[in-house]
């Protein structure tokens, strides 16, 4: 493959990266459709339009036949075919569920009783249309008192849903909180009335505080609700409250972590107890060792500040050789180390940690740790491996000489 | 009407067009078109600007709520079925009344809704008094053909609906889908349903066809379609949140891919998008990235390497190259190039591209997974088989705790839950850890994802303290299997030796590890001699139905819609379109082939997806295909990931 390098020149790459200019941007598209000399809509579409081309591989007419396509537009439409002209018979409960079913416009209001009203929506659950099905809900909710309408749905628990979808996209949260309260699943309107909260105070804190605590105070409280679910949502309070407190408008809307990644950054050498401090964060919000100290490793090693990665993630043991000791289990935080280009010698130290030398010699390999690859191949005393890995390695190079060097090593007693 | 059925189903879009031409005349002469943006790149697939042009559209807009004033009076709007765009356009079109009056009346006002105008949206007309001003129309396209027998509505808001919010009023859109297409391949005469969903599917379908039956015109079964198979989305979460492990499959973890088109965007793929920064935030703006074609008729490339096991994929590429710059030396004479400039430099320019495109995506997949794909791998495995629970666990806890994905992470945690379960600490440390990082508003996305059924919310240890006493005696105990291991390995999906299994087995899309269910079902219907040997190899399927005029000889008498609704028993199934395998088991004891369709000739087979399908099983269809020497042709809603099953519960 080596000698296939120039469809990898920068030449072809560029060329590869500027050959769909004609494909545009959402702004340009916008900007195109308010010029007023309006030329130019073509940028709408993009020039590859592959279709128009191929369509034409079959004309119409040998797809379907014209009366076919009627039919199909017919059926689009949901109008009545135009022979069925004003003859409208007294409607059953089956024609309107077939009318509703087609897409037909159909009046509900003739079926008053209890029984046929009961038989629309059974009738509109068995075929499954749940366009039906809601307009049913809807029309029974208009006719028929709460509670009765209440008990029909409580045994059915496909329409209940519709009817749940409905007043939740439409953001009647209070009607929604009444229908499950009244049939016993408060616990879940709760938790339909946190999503509603959430989505629409999203941009004002003072709101979303006092929505949420009232929330949790009234709703999440109750029997049935779950325990760890209200005490994400008193933390969720908690962290509202701090941010009112610390009031920086960066801050708004961070999560936990990126509050702590903020933190790292800004007020590292705060200790615990300030108000910044990384490590009261960490207190007050149950944040795991593992993931602080993984926050801790990406800011720092992000920004460039490795002596504090490795003041943080080495220390010397008794030997006063240097080690690894850190939350984050070994090969995950090898593999984050390489990532952000680690030096090779933090690198060794931290696959030197691997104490199964098979594991270890596999990830020497993986993340190109010459010397640890030689020096485990070394201690298994295996000359022909170390001959072979000798020959992946640049001749001249610093980790060719030292694989030279190892070979010619007397004091190794090579089982090869 | 002896086209190739490929071709039949390419030109599908005519159809469409048609349909937006009957809507469009409806909308007066001279008009603007404010188009939702995600409907742009369908849109393409049905016409171009010059046939809008051709029919009174004078400008095109981006639906923009702060859009202004526009050049003509007359506006279409077209919007996706979605209420909140929907709302949107009626203020917009309430403000404009406010600021003239008269406009309304003027009939200047259309809303194309695609797939379907619902019942609702009417009455919201009427309750913001729009009634009468403003004319809605439903636009039901038709499924379009985004590669070589694959087949797709693109109403990526569809999954939601249906299994988030167990919504099902576009239901009847897949059902309208398919009608339309069997006027063109003709009807099928077997037909199976798996799932609720896709049961439903079927009774509109034949509600369809029965309002519709003297006008349809060619009642005979068809010859290309031997058979119909309809699946719902929740019948196999597994194939959805297992990574996969082909090239299509993977192109669609990191790159968005809209409408068949892929946006190679190698700096911030979906991957790196979806993780925490903690760095200097470079904002890289809307820089402009190739888009790439995912169609093998434009691509043949991709047509090679689309279906491939990843690691094949750059062998493929390198020889290609390679073959490539053979073929550049050979033009030397003058008129050599003359003709190769007249003939081929075209095609191998286009082909070159290609093959770069692919190459720097393979980098990107290299570098973005590569150093976890082993592990993830393993995990994964483990899991299907129930194995290992704890290390399984841990290596998803760990996930949650350091290099946490706002998608693929919650995947990881829906896995072990549907295939290990969870235990009540075990989920909120998981659940807390996700809130740690991404903020506490995302609790209510866990509720999403156990009412999609992707998550199983194990009980509070208070609630079950009665149990508590047995629920220590049962971990004593060997392990049982859980329920998705019992049905897995009853239909075969569970590979005893993942590492082994060739390249005909489908599971090579999950490393050997896991048949995806569409291919399950696929092969024992391609396979089958008789009907009751088709069902006994899916007995395992709790929801499995059957339909098409295969029913005819086991009908006691047709009944009509009228008649079916009628005698209805209290919330009972329908049983319109299609009737419950179990009730034919007797007859097919004393005659194992009634209905006269096994061995399933033609052999060609459509599976629905109802919820999206993903290119892994896509390519696990492929695999049955070549081995039973039959055609597959997939379709679904839309191709979607296991990361936009996340994403729509968020």
């Amino acid at each position: 493959m080596e000698d296939d390098d120039y469809w990898n020149t920068s030449e072809t790459k560029a060329k590869a990266f500027s050959f769909d200019d004609d494909v545009l941007s959402t702004q340009e598209i916008l900007a195109i459709g308010q010029r007023s000399t309006g030329q130019n809509e073509e940028g709408i579409f993009s020039n590859l339009s592959v279709n128009t081309v191929k369509s034409a591989a079959v004309p119409l007419n040998s797809l379907v036949s014209s009366k076919v396509l009627d039919l199909i537009l017919l059926a689009q439409s949901g109008k009545d075919p135009s022979k069925e002209t004003k003859q409208e018979p007294e409607q059953t409960v089956a024609m309107s569920l077939k009318r509703l079913t087609l897409g037909r416009s159909c009046s509900l209001h003739v079926h008053r009783s209890m029984k046929s009203k009961t038989e629309l929506l059974d009738g509109a659950l068995a075929i499954g249309d749940g366009n039906a099905v809601l307009t049913v809900v809807l029309f029974l909710i208009q006719t028929l008192n709460k509670k009765l309408v209440y008990e029909l749905l409580s045994s059915r628990p496909v329409a209940l849903n519709h009817y749940i979808a409905f007043l939740h996209n439409e953001g009647k949260i209070t009607e929604l909180t009444d229908l499950l309260t009244m049939l016993g699943r408060s616990p879940e309107a709760a938790m339909y009335q946190y999503q509603h909260a959430v989505k629409t105070q999203g941009n004002n804190v003072d709101a979303l505080f006092r929505k949420l605590s009232n929330l949790l105070a009234n709703h999440f409280n109750q029997p049935g609700v779950d325990q760890h679910q209200a005490k994400m949502i008193a933390d969720y309070i908690k962290l509202l409250e701090w941010q009112k407190h610390v009031n920086k408008p960066e801050l708004s809307y961070k999560s936990v972590i990126q509050w702590l990644a903020y933190n790292c950054t800004h007020h590292w050498h705060e200790g615990a107890g300030n108000a910044m401090s990384p490590l009261t964060l960490c207190q007050r919000h149950q944040i795991t060792p593992l993931q602080y100290d993984w926050v801790v490793l990406n800011v720092h090693a992000k920004s460039g500040k490795w002596d504090i990665v490795e003041s943080l993630f080495t220390k010397k043991d008794w030997f006063g050789r240097t080690t690894v000791s850190s939350n984050i289990p070994i090969e995950t935080l090898l593999s984050r180390l390489s990532d952000l280009q680690a030096s090779k010698q933090l690198l060794a130290t931290c696959v030197n940690k691997v104490a199964n030398s098979d594991d270890r010699l596999r990830l020497a390999h993986m993340y190109k740790i010459h010397a640890v690859v030689i020096e485990t191949l070394a201690k298994q005393k295996d000359r022909a491996a170390l001959t072979n890995y000798k020959m992946t390695l640049n001749p001249q190079s610093e980790e060719y000489i030292l694989a030279e060097n190892t070979l010619r090593d007397n004091s190794i007693k090579w089982k090869n | 009407m002896d086209q190739p059925l490929s071709m039949k189903l390419a030109s599908m879009s005519l159809i469409s067009q048609c349909k937006l031409k009957e809507i469009l005349l409806l909308c007066g002469d001279k008009k603007d078109l404010i188009i939702d943006p995600t409907l742009i790149k369908p849109l393409e697939r049905i016409c171009g600007v010059n046939w809008l042009r051709q029919h009174g559209i004078d400008k095109i807009y981006k639906m923009d709520p702060q859009l202004g004033s526009t050049a003509n009076t007359t506006r279409v709007y077209f919007i996706p079925a979605c209420i909140l765009k929907y709302k949107c356009v009626l203020d917009q079109i309430a403000s404009l009344l406010s600021q003239n009056p008269a406009l309304a009346d003027l009939k200047c006002f259309h809303i194309i809704i695609v797939p379907k105008v619902l019942t609702t949206y009417d009455s919201v007309l009427e309750s913001k008094g729009l009634y009468g001003i403003v004319k809605l129309h439903t636009f039901a396209w038709e499924l379009m053909a985004m590669d070589e027998q694959l087949l797709s509505l693109e109403l990526p808001f569809l999954f939601k609906q249906l299994f988030v919010e167990q919504n099902h009023s576009l239901l009847s859109s897949i059902s309208m889908s398919l009608w339309s297409l069997f006027h063109v391949t003709g009807k099928p005469k077997a037909i199976f349903s798996v799932g609720k969903l896709s049961a439903s599917v079927l009774d509109m379908l034949e509600v369809y066809n029965e309002t519709f039956a003297r006008d349809f015109l060619d009642s005979h079964s068809s010859k290309e379609i031997g058979a119909l198979i309809v699946i719902d989305r929740n019948q196999d979460y597994a194939s959805s949140l297992l990574t996969p492990a082909t090239y299509s499959g993977l192109l669609s973890e990191l790159f968005n891919i809209n409408c068949g088109h892929l946006d190679l965007n190698v700096k911030e793929t979906k991957v790196k998008k979806g993780k925490l920064n903690f760095g200097a935030e470079e904002e890289s703006g809307s820089s402009k990235n190739t888009v790439m074609t995912l169609d093998s008729s434009i691509d043949t490339l991709y047509g090679e390497i689309k279906h491939r096991h990843f690691s094949e994929v750059l062998s493929v590429l390198s020889s290609k190259a390679k073959l490539l710059k053979n073929e550049d030396i050979k033009a030397l004479g003058i008129q050599e190039i003359k003709h190769f400039v007249a003939t081929k430099l075209q095609q191998v320019s286009l082909f070159k591209q290609n093959l770069v495109n692919h190459v720097l995506a393979c980098e990107t997949i290299i570098s973005e997974m590569s150093n976890k794909f082993e592990n993830l791998k393993l995990a994964e495995t483990e899991m299907l088989n129930n194995r290992n629970k704890k290390s399984n666990f841990t290596f998803v806890d760990e996930n949650f705790g350091t290099d946490i994905h706002i998608y693929n992470s919650l995947r990881l945690m829906c896995l072990l839950s549907l295939t290990q379960s969870l235990t009540y600490d075990e989920y909120n440390s998981l659940v807390s850890k996700y809130l740690l990082a991404f903020g506490y508003k995302y609790l209510y996305v866990f509720n999403n994802l156990i009412n999609a059924g992707l998550l199983v919310q194990p009980s509070s240890p208070k609630l079950s303290l009665n149990i508590s006493n047995l629920g220590n005696l049962s971990d004593r105990l060997p392990k049982w299997q859980n329920e998705f291991q019992s049905i897995a390995n009853k239909l075969k999906q569970l590979p005893s030796q993942p590492d082994k299994v060739g390249k005909t087995s489908p599971s090579y899309v999950f490393h050997g590890g896991y048949v995806p269910l569409v291919a399950v079902v696929c092969n024992a219907i391609l396979t089958s001699d008789t009907f009751a040997d088709a069902i006994s190899k899916l007995a395992a399927i709790s929801d499995l139905r059957v339909g098409g005029t295969i029913l005819n000889q086991f009908k006691d008498g047709m009944e009509t819609l009228n008649e079916k609704l009628s005698n209805l028993k209290l919330q009972s199934d329908l049983e319109f379109g299609c009737k419950d395998v179990k009730s034919f088991a007797k007859v097919l004891k004393s005659e194992p082939n009634k209905g006269g369709c096994f061995p399933l000739k033609p052999k060609t087979v459509l599976v629905y997806v109802v919820g999206g399908v993903n290119y892994a099983e896509v390519a696990a269809c492929d695999v049955i295909q070549t081995n039973t020497g039959s055609k597959i042709i997939v379709a679904s809603d839309c191709i979607s990931s296991g990361a936009d099953l996340m994403a729509a519960s968020t």
